[in-house]
């Protein structure tokens, strides 16, 4: 029988939403409106003012208190339990998460704080020992996947940095070249207005070298305007098959050599000559890569060995 | 089994046993197995002067509604990863979840309180917290669950190892808070020497109040030492805590007097439930249709009442 007066307390409860809702009534839902629009999010509406009705017993709950609490001089050591009574206490706002995390974090360091140094006062072994181990609350692998993210974390974090740095350093280049040019535009305007003003002064003092434009008689312009330097550099060109021979004076007192060369020169000059065929016929880079006519002329050579 | 009985017996009697203790001490114990060794007395005494006539003897049942959802149901073996003197149970079909079966079951366990994670419409967490054979018993909303798998979660301890309990200071501000401060102590608090825990102390539980609720955290402690049964000197400004998890948020809507209901003692003034939410939320987006509809005639009556002046150029270009 008890039981079920148990059971019925409990339906009770289960009814007593609906009776709510018929009396809130449309305006306590029009007020509250507003409300449940900016906490979507937390799923959580209050009421905007207390139920009258709601039951308090607080003397029942006192009795209860008395009937279930431990007896009074339980040591410490059972219980560990721990008020924290911290100054900053002042309404945390439940929405500002960082604010209320760190209200939970400073609570529960406090708190650890005096449970250590009474658990020390007791003398007492309460720290884990380096050597000691036991099974965790979280698996291996699961920590494993922990730090797998932390260091994807870091390394992403990084990344981003590194990415950043690569940007302003490419502004920065930018703004310098810009600068280079400007710079170099200038020189450029500033030189040819010396030439020109020399140009003029030169024009106003009457040619004393006596030109016909008044220009400086000019390297360059004796018709071979890119003479190679007479030095011959050490060493043996690319293209040159006669190991350098040719270059150290090769045709020395034959005849023949001489007058091959002019007849060479003159073909030369009559069909074109195409360029050094050494050149072409040295390997590069991308041919010593390319496999691909070696591997299937062997593979035939194979084939036909084998018949 | 034998020798559980009897260490039972010991503490049934606790000065009566003492006694005889004390009397026939040069003679050891005959047991089964042959002789009692001497060496376990010590540890006995120990045990007995630390809490005399007191041990705490608390089993908490934990079991959840049927069709619970994944979520919830992560967070309840969570719970039960944390409470080593918890016993879990099969789920329970949530029609005969109405006290009286719940209440047998508990007993049937030998269990002296019980957590039962009901979940309705796979939405919405209720924890019920009862002790168990005469009472009270609480029915909580669960919020703003965060399960200790989630990766965000770094810290890590021992299994068993005996939490400290840390209560914010406005535990104690009103007669319901402080029933449930006691009873979160009972229930979440790891009894001492039980078998399945350790001894060593390195996670922080911490309950506090904000806007109504009680938040729920769970703290791995990191502090550097070397001995075990002292903190050097300046490492206690050095501790540091990592949150191992789970994470939740218990917004009361009840305390009733029995175990799974009875009279009830207090009930939240401010709780909606979340079915008057969804209600709510629903009841805005409805209506969008008959307003549109409503404009128009409304336009249209306007047109009618007040119609445009006939217009003196509107033949010009017609000729």
């Amino acid at each position: 029988m008890a039981v079920n007066r148990r059971g019925t307390g409990v339906f009770d409860e289960d009814d007593m939403p609906e009776d709510e809702m018929n009396d809130v009534g449309d305006e306590g839902y029009d007020d509250s409106e507003s409300e449940s629009d900016a906490e979507e999010e937390e799923e959580d509406v209050k009421l905007p003012e207390a139920k009258k009705n709601a039951v308090f017993d607080r003397d029942g709950i006192m009795d209860k208190l008395g009937d279930m609490s431990w007896p009074q001089d339980v040591p410490w050591i059972q219980r560990l339990a721990v008020d924290v009574d911290s100054q900053q206490e002042q309404e945390v706002d439940v929405n500002d998460d960082l604010a209320r995390e760190l209200s939970f974090y400073t609570q529960a360091l406090e708190g650890t704080r005096e449970a250590f140094g009474k658990l020390q006062s007791m003398g007492l072994p309460f720290l884990r020992p380096s050597d000691y181990y036991a099974e965790m609350v979280k698996t291996d692998s699961h920590m494993e996947k922990v730090k797998g993210r932390l260091l994807a974390e870091k390394r992403q974090i990084e990344e981003a940095e590194e990415r950043k740095k690569a940007r302003e350093a490419k502004k920065l280049a930018k703004e310098v070249q810009a600068q280079k040019q400007k710079e170099r535009a200038k020189q450029k305007k500033g030189e040819i207005e010396a030439v020109k003003k020399w140009r003029k002064q030169r024009q106003q003092s009457g040619f004393p070298e006596g030109d016909k434009d008044g220009d400086l008689p000019l390297d360059f312009e004796d018709g071979r305007p890119f003479q190679k330097s007479g030095k011959k550099r050490p060493g043996v060109a690319p293209g040159d098959r006669s190991g350098g021979k040719l270059r150290q004076g090769g045709g020395k007192g034959r005849k023949g050599m001489d007058k091959n060369m002019k007849k060479r020169e003159k073909r030369d000059s009559k069909f074109g000559f195409g360029g050094r065929k050494g050149a072409k016929k040295q390997n590069s880079a991308e041919t010593t890569n390319d496999l691909r006519g070696l591997k299937q002329s062997n593979s035939s050579g194979n084939k036909k060995r084998k018949r | 089994m034998g020798k559980k009985r009897k260490q039972r017996e010991a503490e049934n009697n606790g000065p009566e046993a003492k006694k005889e203790d004390a009397a026939s001490e040069e003679r050891p114990k005959r047991t089964l197995l042959g002789w009692k060794e001497k060496s376990e007395k010590p540890q006995e005494k120990a045990d007995t002067v630390a809490a005399p006539g007191f041990r705490n003897k608390e089993k908490v049942l934990v079991t959840c509604s049927r069709r619970i959802n994944y979520r919830y149901r992560h967070l309840m073996l969570n719970v039960v990863s944390l409470l080593p003197h918890c016993k879990k149970d099969n789920k329970v079909e949530s029609k005969e979840t109405k006290g009286a079966t719940l209440n047998e079951l508990v007993e049937l366990r030998n269990c002296s309180s019980c957590l039962f994670f009901e979940c309705r419409k796979h939405l919405d967490l209720y924890l019920w917290m009862a002790k168990c054979p005469n009472g009270p018993s609480v029915k909580f909303l669960v919020n703003a669950v965060h399960t200790m798998e989630e990766l965000k979660l770094t810290g890590n301890h021992l299994k068993g190892s005996r939490p400290i309990l840390t209560f914010s200071a406005n535990f104690d501000k009103d007669s319901h808070w402080i029933l449930l401060k006691e009873m979160l102590i009972q229930i979440f608090g790891t009894p001492k020497g039980h078998q399945k825990s350790k001894p060593y102390h390195d996670h922080v539980f911490a309950f506090s109040i904000v806007d109504d609720h009680i938040w729920f955290r769970n703290y791995q402690i990191a502090v550097p030492h070397n001995e075990s049964d002292k903190v050097p000197r300046g490492s206690l400004e050095k501790m540091t805590l990592v949150e191992v998890g789970p994470r939740f948020c218990l917004n009361p809507i009840k305390i009733f007097g029995g175990s799974f209901g009875g009279p009830t003692l207090y009930e939240n003034p401010f709780y909606v439930s979340p079915n008057q939410i969804r209600a709510l939320q629903k009841k805005q987006k409805t209506g969008k249709y008959a307003k549109k509809v409503k404009a128009k005639t409304r336009r249209k009556m306007h047109e009618l009442s007040n119609p445009l002046e006939p217009d003196e150029f509107a033949d010009m270009w017609k000729e």
